[in-house]
């Protein structure tokens, strides 16, 4: 019971971070390396709204995820788009994000060092459920990571802009025919994505430490939520990541916890194997 | 005369850091020259070759403990490397170009975790240390670096040659062709993902015998020495020196070390903490892969028509 608590808090941080991974893949079609650490970015924002400015942390999560939207768009403006005017391959690309990956982490280790930390607010004991205890902050992780996916939902099924990215994930060069203005849904699509991925990171500091390379090993299990998921597809991708943070803890039933990490990737390598276009496919 | 005796004196000094210097740039040249078969001539994205490097090292040395000849247990290292390339190589081939990038990065960090906890094979964080050097019996110890360094200059140049031959000859020919347009050679019934395979694994196995050099020239392999960024010190070290291209790759190597250790004494003049000063080397790795990539894809010895234009 314990583990499916735990593995709930961290499927449901996995699909939050996956989302805008998986949007953007299928947009831009490209996989962004650098995801992982807007993920850490936004933790280490909001930290220090937290600590070192001494507000609240409902002040950070909303500082954290402006924080890391602003950065992404000027990465936006400054490479992506030029990029896309220079019809750069997807390969070219890949390895831009890479090493955009390396600067961000590094800028975190450079400025905060590379010790864990943790946010000021006060520990609360845990509940008692069912034998297991779930602790407030998990119940706030599920809880707003289900409320922001509702949100996005609402957003994608009701709303002109959100059919637009869905239209643009589908085919690009019919959307650009029918009228859609790519570049402004493109940027929105970066919003979105990052905006999500900012949130799981600041709700990911809650339950685990933060440190420069939290977001880097999110990256493996984010990955592997998006394949499972079907790349572009944010209702498989949601489904992947409950799978992953499930399979993840349960599998310390059986293996040293150390190996948590490599579930995923294990994971990730059936599923390129027997169905590569994911298995979620059909979560539409 | 004390101006001259002077002199030679600095040289006496400088001359082993400057064996040192020759000597960890043509390890990495190795190293990188097996990535450039994979990403430069045959267009695959291998963000995981640290973990080739560290299987060799590995192997190598472990088998050298438990009494194998140093030989055998070299060609073990290599042989046991290009066998892994072959396993991610299934998965990962016949699909999009980036999932064997994902594939390849998620196994290196798998294998790093292995490394650091299953001690009753790798000794753990602790590392391996004791194991033979070649002809460490012959050489006196204080010559020994320079004899390492002739061996791996001679290393390094017959593999460059076989690698120039092997790209001139009908088989690079395909690989070239199936890094510009993979439907031209698969309508000319060659068998691409076959193909593919075969430079992951030559490239792989390349890696491997980088890693038990390597570990040769430290005396000690432990998780720490495959950290991720290994990887891409080999790709700055290709894209510097030009994507597909060999003499560049070399030159990309000795670039990117005598850059590394100018930048160990500059450090003994900036006011920064060792972490700082190791960020900071990661920023600059990440913004010259950004940058090269952006406005100077080539690199400084490749040629543009050389360069991988389609997915």
């Amino acid at each position: 019971m314990q583990l499916i608590i735990n593995g709930l808090v961290i499927g449901s941080i996995i699909a939050l971070t996956a989302i805008g991974l998986s949007m953007i893949y299928k947009t831009l079609n490209f996989v962004n390396f650098a995801h992982g650490d807007f993920v850490a970015f936004a933790a280490y924002i909001a930290l220090l709204t937290n600590v070192a400015l001494g507000m609240n942390l409902a002040v950070a999560f909303a500082v954290a995820i402006l924080a890391t939207v602003a950065l992404g768009v000027v990465v936006e403006k400054l490479v992506w788009m030029p990029m896309r005017r220079k019809n750069a391959t997807q390969t070219t690309l890949i390895i831009i994000s890479i090493g955009l990956a390396l600067v961000l982490r590094n800028i975190l280790i450079f400025v905060w060092g590379g010790d864990t930390q943790s946010y000021n607010i006060p520990v609360r004991r845990g509940f008692d459920f069912f034998g297991a205890v779930i602790t407030p902050n998990q119940i706030l992780v599920i809880v707003t990571a289900f409320f922001l996916m509702f949100l996005l939902h609402h957003l994608l099924s009701r709303t002109k802009i959100g059919k637009a990215m869905r239209a643009l994930s589908d085919n690009v060069d019919l959307a650009r025919i029918s009228g859609i203005d790519t570049d402004r849904v493109i940027l929105r699509t970066w919003v979105i994505g990052l905006g999500l991925a900012a949130a799981g990171g600041v709700l990911y500091g809650l339950v685990t430490a933060i440190r420069p390379s939290m977001g880097w090993f999110l990256l493996l299990p984010m990955f592997a939520a998006v394949i499972l998921g079907g790349i572009g597809n944010p209702y498989g991708t949601i489904a992947g990541g409950m799978v992953i943070g499930l399979s993840q803890e349960l599998s310390t039933a059986v293996l040293p916890t150390e190996y948590k990490f490599a579930v995923s990737f294990i994971v990730m390598t059936i599923v390129l194997l027997i169905k590569p276009e994911g298995i979620f496919g059909w979560v539409r | 005369m004390t101006g001259l005796t002077g002199s030679a004196g600095c040289f006496d000094a400088i001359l082993p850091y400057i064996v040192t210097i020759l000597l960890i740039s043509s390890i990495y040249a190795i190293f990188a020259l097996g990535l450039n078969l994979e990403w430069g001539f045959t267009g695959l994205l291998n963000f995981g070759h640290v973990a080739f490097f560290a299987i060799g090292a590995y192997t190598t040395v472990l088998l050298d403990l438990w009494g194998c000849p140093l030989v055998l247990s070299i060609i073990a290292g290599v042989a046991l490397a290009g066998f892994f390339g072959f396993l991610l190589g299934i998965p990962t081939l016949r699909l999009r170009a980036d999932y064997l990038a994902i594939v390849t990065i998620g196994f290196s960090e798998v294998l790093r975790f292995i490394l650091l906890n299953e001690e009753w094979l790798t000794r753990g964080p602790f590392g391996v240390y004791g194991f033979e050097r070649p002809f460490q019996d012959v050489i006196p110890y204080q010559y020994y670096n320079t004899f390492l360094l002739i061996l791996y200059v001679a290393i390094l140049v017959a593999i460059y040659a076989s690698l120039e031959r092997l790209m001139h000859s009908p088989w690079g020919r395909v690989l070239k062709s199936i890094r510009e347009d993979e439907s031209v050679p698969s309508a000319l019934g060659k068998n691409v993902f076959w193909y593919k395979i075969q430079s992951l694994m030559l490239g792989s196995a390349i890696a491997g015998l980088a890693g038990a050099l390597l570990a040769f020239y430290l005396q000690y392999v432990s998780p720490a020495t495959f950290k991720p960024i290994e990887t891409f010190h080999a790709w700055i070290i290709i894209i510097l020196g030009g994507t597909a291209s060999n003499r560049g790759t070399i030159v990309g190597a000795l670039i990117l070390w005598t850059f590394f250790s100018g930048t160990k004494f500059i450090s003994r003049l900036v006011p920064l903490e060792s972490h700082q000063m190791g960020a900071f080397r990661m920023i600059v790795i990440g913004l010259l892969l950004m940058l090269l990539m952006m406005y100077k894809p080539e690199g400084i010895f490749g040629k543009k028509e050389e360069l991988a234009l389609s997915d």
